[in-house]
């Protein structure tokens, strides 16, 4: 029952009250004091019916507005489509990379294991040999396009979810317990992966490091 | 001391195609004898029955990494000496640095050639 119904029924039960042929003077007093009460409870709990209106409206535009980003976001779309494709794309990339890498090595093993008798023989053995492994180096053409569409989609995701965590506002929680776990373990073995555009120290430079005699308070400086 | 050329080596990495490069490397130097295991735990247990003559790891392998496994290796009395050269795409500072705290002999940063293994093979053995 709303607030201003309360009041009003409250205040009706009053004023019955005071039509009455009520003597005592203490029983009136009280009666004008409960009128008084309700009077204030009934502004009190108008302005808070208007504030939670407000509030539940605040909310429901809230959670349409989720509703139309998510939907713009198109979840359903990245989940059965971008990222299987994605991901059988890559699996290709694999597929073709290790049956190309096998027929080279193949080839370049099976020429080095030759004992050449003919050397005209020989020489064509080498021919085809060194075609079949020119015909195997064509994975790179298709590789280079799969790997584009896998860049295109996560692009794509990137574009969308970056929108969307823009207009909701959405900032980063932190890790979760497994992520911060792994990411420790990573660090305690120092397992960086490959750089990118190739060795962040080179060959020359390792081999230097490799011959000197590091003090052992340098190379505790390196990991504080 | 002239290098034994039938020793035992021990190639690990979890790529089956790396260890066929190193492998054929090898063949054409003229290390006929190679072993070879896909992890650092596959790789220990097989050094705690059988006595290389040196050992070329990779680093980033599952469940052991060849860091872990060069660290084990060193801790054990019975591969303690065991030369040990690792072979990784990891290129930082601080792998090269970690490396050479756990004991590495040598350290070589792929993608390499049959001259760059051949060059720190011999650094760690001796000519050959």
């Amino acid at each position: 029952m709303p607030a201003a119904e309360v009041a009003a029924r409250v205040r009706e039960s009053l004023a019955n009250l005071k039509t009455k042929d009520l003597k005592d003077g203490q029983v009136m007093e009280v009666l004008s004091l409960a009128q008084q009460l309700t009077d204030t409870m009934q502004l009190f709990f108008g302005s808070l019916d208007q504030s939670i209106h407000k509030e539940f409206v605040y909310i429901a535009d809230y959670i349409a507005r989720t509703r139309t980003e998510i939907s713009k976001l198109r979840p359903n779309d990245i989940k059965e489509q971008r990222i299987p494709t994605a991901g059988a794309e890559l699996e290709a990339v694999v597929t073709d990379t290790e049956r190309a890498t096998e027929t080279i090595m193949h080839e370049a093993e099976t020429l080095l294991g030759a004992q050449p008798g003919d050397l005209a023989e020989y020489k064509n053995e080498v021919d085809e040999a060194m075609m079949r492994i020119i015909e195997a180096c064509s994975f790179q053409d298709l590789s280079g396009q799969r790997v584009s569409k896998v860049v295109e989609s996560l692009r794509h995701v990137e574009k969308r979810v970056s929108r969307f965590a823009a207009t909701m506002g959405v900032h980063d929680a932190d890790a979760d317990e497994d992520e911060i776990a792994e990411a420790e373990r990573k660090k305690k073995l120092h397992l960086n992966g490959p750089a990118i555009g190739g060795p962040e120290v080179k060959q020359d430079a390792i081999d230097e490091m490799i011959a000197s005699d590091l003090d052992q308070n340098a190379i505790d400086a390196l990991f504080d | 001391m002239a290098v034994e050329m039938s020793m035992p080596i021990l190639v690990v990495d979890d790529y089956k195609t790396m260890i066929r490069i190193i492998r054929n490397l090898l063949t054409q130097i003229g290390f006929e004898n190679i072993d070879e295991a896909s992890d650092g735990t596959e790789a220990f247990e097989k050094m705690k029955k059988q006595k290389y003559g040196l050992v070329i790891s990779d680093w980033n392998m599952e469940p052991m990494t060849g860091y872990e496994l060069l660290q084990r290796v060193r801790a054990d009395d019975s591969t303690k000496s065991v030369p040990f050269i690792m072979v990784t795409a990891e290129s930082k500072t601080e792998n090269v640095i970690a490396a050479k705290k756990a004991g590495v002999n040598n350290y070589i940063v792929k993608p390499f050639n049959a001259g760059t293994l051949k060059a720190k093979m011999a650094a760690v053995l001796g000519d050959f």
